[in-house]
């Protein structure tokens, strides 16, 4: 193992933290079992790290294996990263081929080899016949960086790329280019919908999040159940309000569904709207152009906050579909103007 | 309706600056008085914030801009002295290592030595009758060549008073009223400086919070100032703590939109009335509700930024344009006087 090499394998099982080392080296599967037994899992990190990377340096472990056990840490932490949305189209009247993962494979590391001398790609499938896709790049004199790599997630079944956000801008269109060609698409185009939670992302774009509902409250309709809590808590409610609060509460599930939303952290609309006033005061009147505005929304869980805006009074039922089309239109960067 | 006594010695120049009742010197009055309060009418005023007093230079106060200060307001002073200054250094300088020495203030690899330096800031008032605004600084000595290279400046600090007539007028002359206080660095000097003050000069510090209602005349009056060229989009934040996940809204509107949309409600020249700012607010809040039908009024505001200055509810703020600073801070010595009365 060089230098480099020797450095890369450190820096990426120092990142492991304790608790999952054991279970992320057997998924690693590089170093055999009796290896790992010889290993004191007890002692502390720094010394435990060095043991590990003296049984990779027995094993000559190779680029390649240190970035597969990268791809497996990333798995485990996804959340670390900032994923985009990307969607693949294909010519009209293109044939649909059989997809072949070995071929795409090759084609896709070719087309980076060409292009670029120095760069490494390593491979890993996972489930649902989707390739988990790790690129370090590197320039034509520059040997590749290893510790700014591109992580690309590629469901084959689908026209959905999921690639992790990071600075170097300038490797997206090539990178784009190398999944068209490999992938025998025409067209790669960003969509405009980005989370931390790439399987709530996954769960939107495929239209998956309506399936994990079930509550053993779920025979029981839920306008029903709500009344009973609210006359039980307040028997001063009068007729109107129990009424209104309980289609706030109908027309709020038939848009979000009773089942927990998949999560995402914020949805952002520019705005260039004009400013009509309700109050009739003639405000802004005579202004012909739209009022530029930025609206961010930030939560932990931001579907779960927009639902409950409206039972809680804060907003009107329904919601505006600017907020509730978002997992429809698989978007949360908007840009909305005056028609 | 009541009008505020100008003492005679103002010049015609600061009538541009805040004068005259706003809403919170009428609740002072009242509560000094002990009458029962009266809601402020649409009809009380403050001026617009205007050009700096020529005294300040600002090259000496640009250090104070760019920065986030955390707001105290500070009961008046006893016996305190700007003849003492340097006694005041070396004392402070001295309850400090005592105090890290002992351990009950210290960070790993802390450094020591340090000195803590005093100094008045000229022209940092509203009226000649306002106390001169004081500066206190903690610097780090380490790493001096020589005697006369300046540490590297760790903690500072400044009590001012912008206009503070309504709390210098209640107090005898053994007091110093300096109501407003600033800090910027680690919380646990600003608690030691703290302490030694309230030892010292018998006051209280008080973490001034900023509520809604405030924090809505910020915008509108910043958004009013005149500017040459904005820095930075007006911006607000409101925050919904409700159901099972908090939910934030940050709205940013551009500068020059916000100031056409306030040109269009600002009736009378010069002045601020209540109802202007709550009808800025409401085209804002209207503007929004009407793409996302979300009553931002049900929730609560939280920081307001604009080109002139930022506010988060929890006091901390950041000043960004020197033509408005003494603006600013005589606002700010309003809130912290009614916090303190």
């Amino acid at each position: 193992m060089d230098e480099i090499v020797a450095e890369f394998v450190k820096r990426t099982i120092l990142k492991i933290p304790m608790a999952e080392m054991t279970t992320i080296l057997k998924a690693w599967d590089f170093l055999s079992e009796n290896q790992l037994q010889t290993i004191n899992f007890r002692k502390r990190k720094e010394s435990l790290v060095h043991d590990l990377v003296m049984l990779c340096e027995e094993k000559h472990a190779s680029v390649n294996d240190a970035a597969l056990l990268d791809i497996i840490y990333t798995q485990f932490h996804q959340h670390q990263k900032i994923w985009d949305v990307f969607q693949m189209t294909k010519e009209p009247g293109e044939d649909i081929d059989l997809f072949d993962m070995k071929q795409f494979k090759s084609s896709f590391k070719k087309i980076l080899q060409r292009a670029l001398k120095n760069v490494s790609v390593t491979f890993r499938d996972t489930e649902e016949n989707a390739v988990w896709i790790r690129i370090a790049w590197g320039t034509q004199y520059k040997k590749p960086n290893q510790y700014k790599p591109t992580y690309v997630v590629y469901y084959s079944q689908t026209p959905y790329v999921f690639i992790s956000s990071s600075r170097l801008r300038s490797s997206i269109p090539l990178l784009g280019q190398a999944l068209t060609v490999a992938s025998k698409h025409h067209r790669i185009v960003k969509m405009d919908f980005r989370s931390r939670y790439l399987d709530s992302l996954k769960a939107i774009v495929f239209k998956q999040y309506n399936q994990t509902f079930e509550t053993h409250n779920a025979s029981t309709p839920l306008q029903e159940r709500n009344l009973e809590l609210d006359i039980n808590m307040d028997s001063r409610i009068i007729h109107e309000n129990i009424i209104e609060k309980d289609r706030v509460q109908r027309v709020t599930q038939e848009i979000f569904g009773a089942y927990p939303q998949p999560r995402l952290e914020f949805a952002q609309y520019k705005l260039e709207t004009k400013f009509k006033s309700d109050l009739n005061r003639g405000i802004l009147a005579e202004r012909k152009e739209p009022l530029r505005c930025l609206v961010k929304f930030s939560s932990p869980n931001l579907l779960e906050a927009l639902k409950s805006l409206a039972p809680a009074g804060i907003a009107d039922a329904p919601l505006s579909p600017l907020l509730t089309c978002i997992p429809q239109k698989r978007m949360n960067y908007f840009k909305i103007k005056d028609k | 309706m009541d009008s505020y006594d100008i003492p005679e010695s103002t010049s015609s120049r600061l009538k541009d600056h805040f004068i005259g009742a706003t809403p919170l010197q009428k609740r002072l009055e009242s509560v000094r008085k002990l009458t029962s309060f009266v809601p402020p009418s649409p009809q009380r005023k403050i001026p617009q914030c205007s050009q700096l007093q020529e005294d300040v230079d600002p090259q000496k106060v640009a250090f104070l801009l760019h920065k986030q200060w955390t707001l105290y307001s500070l009961t008046p002073l006893y016996k305190f002295s700007y003849t003492n200054l340097r006694e005041y250094s070396k004392f402070l300088s001295a309850f400090i290592v005592a105090e890290k020495q002992k351990g009950l203030a210290v960070e790993v690899g802390e450094d020591l030595n340090i000195k803590v330096i005093f100094s008045t800031l000229l022209g940092m008032k509203g009226t000649q009758r306002d106390p001169d605004a004081f500066l206190v600084q903690i610097l780090s000595k380490s790493h001096l060549p020589s005697e006369n290279r300046e540490g590297k400046v760790l903690w500072t600090g400044w009590f001012c008073c912008i206009f503070g007539d309504n709390l210098l007028e209640t107090v005898s002359e053994d007091f110093t009223c300096l109501p407003l206080f600033l800090a910027n660095g680690a919380e646990t000097n600003t608690a030691l400086i703290g302490t030694w003050f309230q030892k010292t000069f018998d006051c209280h510090f008080s973490p001034l919070a900023i509520n809604a209602f405030n924090l809505s005349w910020m915008a509108a009056m910043w958004t009013a100032c005149r500017m040459d060229h904005y820095v930075a989009t007006t911006e607000f934040l409101w925050s919904v703590p409700c159901g099972p996940q908090s939910l934030d809204i940050a709205y940013a509107i551009h500068s020059e939109d916000a100031k056409a949309l306030w040109d269009s409600v600002h009736k009378a020249p010069g002045e601020v009335t209540q109802e202007e700012v709550d009808l800025f607010m409401d085209c804002l809040c209207s503007h929004f509700h009407r793409h996302f039908k979300i009553h931002l009024s049900a929730t609560r505001l939280v920081r307001v930024s604009t080109s002139v200055a930022s506010a988060h509810t929890n006091g901390k703020i950041k000043i960004l344009c020197h033509k408005y600073l003494i603006g600013v801070l005589a606002y700010l010595t309003e809130l912290a006087i009614f916090q303190i009365e």
